[in-house]
């Protein structure tokens, strides 16, 4: 899961539409964020204009008539006609933001104001805040200054009793708190001017959150998006890196996949498959080139091996017979070569691949097995053989025959005398049969595993020995045409300077195999 | 032996001629198809050369031909077309050997020489004499002067081969497709190693050797 987040964060598509959803979001809130400014923000400051009016007008009230002339103001009429200045609901006192002087309020049911008001004179006390729990949340001092008085902005909760539900009593308020001054006398009246900011406050938060949570889903789907479009990108790259590898491993038949929308993607794959196809051109060309050669040159080869022959034999047992003999031997390993690079290219052209028949292995193993016995015992070699019955491949007697022979020759070739080959096959990996000969001797270092399939591809330690270079180039030809996996580990050896060589052609999984365990089919 | 050659190609014609000549035998040449076709038809030939591609008729159609006759003269088929499913379709097309071009000329002449008619090989014999070396092909067993000797199949297979064809040379490619039924060439020396051991057993406490190495060439089993 971590490695698979790793991976996804190197993908550069993803990094980058990743970085665009973020921008996206960033963007988004930003706009989301101007409008909550211009609607909720710009409401409560039109509020707090309204008090700061309301404020300055009731200071002028005070400033003509004094305090009583405030109180008839603000009680114009709202004053229940049975009301009752001893009636202790009336009566009460109220911390509201620590200013003391404000310590008694009225509740002023349906007042003209649509505000919530305090107004306390050391002789009355009248407003519509009251009967409810206050409870300030914020304050700011100094807010509004003027005649030497200051004024705070207060933010606070109050319980409204003209609303019944409990759950919904509790309602925020927000007002100037302050006090009134005389001429004659400081601090006269305490006064708190508030609106009910409830519905704003609620649509505020509403908005607040509306904001984060569509933030929240953009950046999610942003999120999204990038990782399905980078997983789009990343399979189509990693389809060309594919073809890289397999082009690189020597599969020249390979070509991107198109998928013809035509877009950079696959005008890409159009030029890379253009430009296979002319590699895979100029191999064939260089390759046709060769074989030719190989071919025009074998009659006149064979013309002089057969002079050669032909005047040794008619010397008869003499110095220069043997010279001539020796001649035509020489003919006769270079027929040998062109004959073998024409059987790889005939091969590498695949046109033996329909002629493969499902058989079992062992009787041809086995006939190889004796064939070569004789030999390692004559090298000094101790020979052995393991091989599984019942197993069924698609292959071809004689090329497979070939095949197995070669890589047999070349372990008894390279192996010191005292050493040991072991020929064997069995049911591997997944069902998939393995034949395989092991050796114990100089084997070959792995870098130099995949190049020694190579056409006249000989390692330093071999050129003193006789051979061509083509025997492991026509097993990787025979294994290609069965569709086999030839791969070379170490071998039997136990010195680290002798590893041995485990030399294995690795046959598919045949999907009808009655015998398989775990049938795919 | 009395040969005809059908082979296009003048120079590799006049080789072979020339050679089969030297080993003793009679040649006549044929350049095209029907031209063999028909010399095939006039003479009574020990064995037939006949190149895969000619003009005017096809080498294995000039076999077809010569079999719808009912000549069963036995036939060489030489081949530019080395591959083993050519040589399949050769042979069931009536040949009685098949030789892939480029050959050496010693190959050509072991193969011609043991298809030929006055050495019919395949014969329905029980037994084989090549001296004092006597083997019983329905028992399965070999003899020399007398005293069993005990071979393993292949061994038994490989004298055999070499019984059949006593006096004539056999190549070891031969060996390989006849033995073995293997037809690519193997770069070391397998079938030397078996011919060493199958020596020990018949030639090793005996004053007389019957198994020659030919030089450049196989293996002649010989009195």
């Amino acid at each position: 899961m971590f490695a698979a987040l790793q991976k996804l964060l190197r993908n550069t598509l993803f990094r980058l539409s990743l970085l665009g959803a973020f921008l996206f979001v960033v963007s988004l809130f930003a706009a989301l964020g101007y409008i909550y400014y211009a609607t909720i923000s710009s409401e409560l400051r039109r509020v707090d204009r309204e008090i700061t009016k309301e404020i300055a007008e009731l200071q002028t009230v005070f400033d003509r008539g004094g305090a009583a002339r405030v109180v008839r103001e603000v009680e114009l009429g709202n004053l229940p006609a049975d009301y009752k200045e001893s009636d202790p609901a009336y009566q009460r006192t109220y911390d509201l933001g620590g200013i003391e002087e404000v310590s008694r309020a009225v509740f002023l049911r349906g007042a003209n104001y649509e505000g919530l008001y305090i107004f306390q004179t050391p002789l009355s006390t009248v407003g519509n805040l009251a009967e409810q729990v206050v409870q300030t949340t914020e304050r700011q001092e100094g807010f509004l200054t003027g005649n030497g008085t200051s004024f705070s902005k207060i933010e606070f909760f109050y319980r409204d009793p003209r609303t019944q539900d409990e759950g919904e009593s509790e309602r925020r308020g927000r007002g100037i708190a302050g006090y009134f001054k005389s001429k004659s006398t400081d601090r006269l009246g305490g006064i708190v001017v508030a609106r009910d900011v409830e519905a704003t406050m609620r649509t505020g938060a509403r908005v607040r959150t509306a904001i984060l949570t569509s933030s929240a889903i953009a950046l999610l789907l942003g999120l999204i998006s990038s990782w399905y479009v980078s997983r789009r990108f990343a399979r189509r790259v990693e389809a060309f890196n594919r073809l890289a590898t397999d082009v690189r491993a020597g599969h020249l038949d390979r070509r991107a996949p198109r998928n013809y929308s035509e877009d950079e993607m696959d005008m890409l794959a159009e030029h890379l498959n253009a430009m296979l196809d002319h590699i895979d051109r100029l191999m064939k060309a260089m390759r046709y080139a060769g074989d030719s050669v190989a071919h025009d040159l074998r009659t006149p080869l064979t013309r002089l091996r057969t002079r050669l022959e032909s005047a040794a034999v008619e010397l008869g047992d003499t110095k220069e017979a043997e010279i001539l003999f020796a001649a035509a031997g020489d003919a006769g390993e270079l027929l040998s070569t062109f004959d073998s690079v024409l059987r790889i290219a005939r091969l590498e052209a695949g046109e033996r691949r329909e002629l493969l028949k499902s058989i079992d292995p062992k009787p041809l193993l086995d006939d190889l097995a004796e064939l070569y016995e004789p030999a390692c015992e004559e090298a000094g070699l101790g020979f052995t053989a393991k091989i599984s019955d019942k197993t069924k491949i698609l292959a071809d007697r004689g090329l497979l025959s070939q095949a197995v022979s070669n890589l047999l020759e070349n372990a008894i070739k390279y192996t010191p005398k005292g050493g040991r080959i072991h020929l064997e096959s069995r049911r591997g990996r997944q069902g998939r049969v393995e034949i395989s000969v092991s050796d114990n001797g100089p084997g070959i270092p792995s870098w130099d595993r995949e190049r020694v399939k190579e056409r006249f591809v000989r390692l330093d330690k071999s050129r003193t020995l006789p051979g061509s270079g083509l025997g492991l180039a026509l097993v990787d030809a025979v294994a290609d045409l069965h569709r086999a996996e030839f791969k070379m580990d170490d071998g039997l050896g136990d010195e680290p300077d002798a590893p041995g060589l485990k030399s294995s052609l690795i046959f598919p999984r045949r999907k009808n195999q009655s015998t398989e365990p775990r049938g795919d089919a | 032996m009395r040969i005809l050659v059908v082979e296009d190609d003048e120079v590799a014609a006049e080789y072979v001629r020339k050679g089969l000549m030297e080993a003793g035998h009679v040649v006549d040449l044929a350049a095209d198809g029907d031209l063999g076709l028909e010399m095939a038809r006039a003479a009574d030939y020990d064995a037939l050369i006949l190149d895969r591609m000619l003009p005017k008729m096809d080498g294995l159609e000039v076999l077809a031909n010569l079999r719808e006759d009912g000549d069963a003269t036995p036939v060489l088929i030489l081949s530019a077309l080395g591959e083993v499913d050519h040589k399949v379709e050769g042979l069931r097309a009536g040949g009685d050997d098949y030789l892939a071009k480029p050959y050496s000329f010693t190959e050509l002449l072991a193969r011609v020489e043991a298809i030929g008619r006055r050495s019919d090989p395949s014969a329905a014999v029980t037994k084989l004499k090549v001296g004092d070396l006597e083997m019983d092909l329905l028992a399965r067993t070999v003899r020399r002067g007398g005293q069993k000797i005990l071979l393993q199949p292949r061994e038994f297979r490989l004298l055999e081969c070499l019984m059949r064809n006593a006096g004539r040379v056999v190549t070891r490619t031969m060996l390989l497709e006849k033995v073995w039924d293997y037809h690519f060439d193997p770069q070391t020396n397998v079938i030397d190693v078996h011919i060493s051991r199958l020596r020990g057993k018949i030639d090793k406490e005996f004053d007389e050797q019957l198994l020659h190495t030919v030089r450049g060439a196989g293996y002649r089993l010989q009195v």
